[in-house]
């Protein structure tokens, strides 16, 4: 689906390393500026990246953000080490959120998270494995 | 003769490439070339970084001069609050004001007292206008300049009031010219201003077809004048008209300081309305209802055109906020009619003005970017800058749009050399 003269980044996301939270989907929104990608896009994108960033900063042990870009689509995975999600449904749903009160007070865990990358993104996967981690894939059409 | 796109200049024969100013331009629109800096206008927001920075006195900035007054037949003066806290502790606002009538403007206006009418319309809009939120200020011709270049998404967000200092200038022209008789164009409508900024959005301004001033008088120029002035001044009439919230719009936290939303937020200094911006951007501030950037660091205070430390001038500003109070003395209904017959409307639209891409082609632009990532593997990534760009991701970048060679890397020079040996 991405072609071999497709643009590929990755940055790897630490847990709880809030200081670098959000620049893995900075650099991503940044390239896609350099591409001259539709505003609209670069919005949806920034928006999506972010709160899927910030799931791994919060709940995973480590994650890596992997970025392809090519003329047709941009398409972002997103795969954890971490505890993986229970009930995937439940979790799709708009308001549930697991996050802790620290985690609020910080302005996170509205239960915004996976239902907003989903809105935002015009293909949206997710699979995931107790114990083991979850693999969010979005792809944007261009 | 044109007007000049950017207030900053680089004075060649001073400037010794030393590169402070290309690591401190935000926009990376600086680079030294053959020895010398110089500035990518295109890129250029005029936040004055550079100049603020410059460690040989090579970047000046271009404001009105006080000798430039002679062109008018009738001067009207409107400083910013900035200019209340550039003095002593003792030195009151209407004596400040007064001081610049007697160094020869016909007419001084407190523009604090139009900043307090503006947070009042501001308060307004607040409270009818539709998302997307956060709203965002404009006061800061810079913030404006850097969201419609790095941030054509947020332009929506960017309020939509006439700043303080233009509908001033509106207002006090034509009651000028009711009361002298003359033509509107006999009259030089002056802010005094702490940055070189607001020379840019007067000679080419974004949210109107033409701006309502005719100049803009830097702080530091006529501070001698006004202390002279200051000594011995009779203070015969009273001029000050604005309390602590008008006043406040001196410092980060000013423009709020008057609204009664909670969920308004200040920034200040460049990185961090950079940060907020994106955080704006990636949807994370959406409780936010209104948003202050200000690109000097502590606000108007920290403008690289003030005489003061910008530390002793916020003190100065918190004193005279406490002293004349931070109760409006503006009449709401006063503003409200003025707000509903459009006396703050934005006279023209703001438009984004997005950077262009690498290449017009977005494959190409890929290609591009592809090239760059690899250029850049072979770099040190010391970010160094004695290449004459920035860091190491910008040089690569130069090199795939062929404006720079990767023999400039004095790393890999010297690696090249040490193999020779």
């Amino acid at each position: 689906m991405v072609a071999d003269s497709s643009l590929v980044q990755e940055y790897s996301i630490k847990r709880w390393d809030f200081t670098k939270a959000g620049e893995a989907s900075c650099e991503i929104k940044n390239t896609l500026k350099q591409i001259g990608v539709s505003q609209d896009v670069i919005r949806r994108v920034a928006i999506a990246a972010y709160e899927a960033e910030m799931n791994v900063v919060m709940y995973a042990r480590r994650g890596k953000i992997r970025c392809e870009i090519d003329t047709t689509i941009i398409k972002i995975t997103i795969e954890d080490e971490g505890p993986g999600i229970e009930d995937i449904n439940l979790a799709m749903q708009e308001g549930f959120s697991t996050a802790t009160p620290e985690m609020r007070e910080m302005g996170f865990g509205a239960g915004m998270g996976l239902p907003n990358i989903k809105r935002n993104s015009d293909v949206f996967e997710i699979t995931s494995v107790v114990g083991r981690g979850t693999k969010l894939k979005m792809i944007f059409n261009l | 003769m044109q007007k000049q796109r950017h207030s900053i200049r680089f004075i060649e024969e001073k400037c010794i490439g030393c590169v402070t100013c290309v690591r401190a331009c935000p926009t990376k629109a600086i680079r030294v070339v053959n020895g010398k800096a110089h500035v990518n206008h295109d890129r250029c927001i005029d936040c004055g970084e550079c100049f603020r920075l410059c460690p040989h006195d090579a970047i000046s900035s271009e404001t009105t001069s006080y000798a430039d007054l002679e062109q008018f037949d009738c001067t009207i003066a409107l400083p910013s609050p900035v200019l209340y806290s550039q003095f002593s502790y003792d030195v009151m606002p209407n004596q400040i004001l007064l001081a610049l009538k007697e160094i020869g403007f016909d007419y001084v206006f407190d523009e604090a007292w139009d900043c307090e009418l503006t947070t009042d319309a501001l308060q307004e809009y607040l409270d009818t206008t539709e998302g997307p939120f956060p709203k965002i200020s404009i006061t800061c011709p810079v913030v404006v300049r850097l969201i419609t270049m790095l941030y054509p998404n947020l332009v929506k967000n960017l309020v939509k009031l006439e700043i303080p200092r233009e509908s001033a200038a509106k207002k006090f022209r034509q009651k000028a010219v009711k009361s002298r008789e003359i033509s509107p164009e006999k009259i030089g409508v002056i802010h005094i201003t702490p940055c070189p900024a607001k020379m840019i959005s007067i000679n080419h301004p974004v949210g109107l077809e033409k701006s309502n001033l005719d100049g803009a008088i830097a702080i530091s120029d006529i501070y001698g004048r006004l202390l002279e002035a200051l000594k011995g001044l009779e203070e015969d009439v009273i001029l000050q008209l604005s309390s602590g919230i008008g006043i406040a719009w001196a410092i980060t936290g000013g423009e709020i300081m008057g609204i009664h939303q909670e969920n308004c937020l200040a920034v200040s200094g460049v990185q961090d309305v950079i940060r907020v911006l994106n955080d704006v951007e990636a949807g994370k501030l959406n409780d936010i209802v209104f948003l202050e950037c200000l690109i000097c660091p502590d606000g108007c205070i920290g403008g690289s055109l003030t005489v003061q430390n910008r530390h002793q001038a916020r003190r100065k500003v918190r004193r005279l906020i406490k002293m004349f109070g931070e109760h409006t003395r503006v009449s709401r209904e006063m503003v409200l009619r003025l707000y509903r017959g459009g006396y703050f409307n934005q006279q023209k639209e703001i438009s984004p003005n997005p950077l262009p891409p690498l290449d017009p082609d977005p494959g190409k632009a890929i290609q591009k970017l592809k090239q760059r990532d690899e250029i850049l593997k072979n770099l040190p990534g010391k970010n160094c800058s004695a290449c004459g760009a920035p860091d190491c991701r910008t040089l690569a970048e130069d090199v795939v749009l062929g404006q720079s060679s990767i023999d400039d890397c004095v790393f890999l020079t010297l690696d090249k050399l040490k193999e020779k040996a």
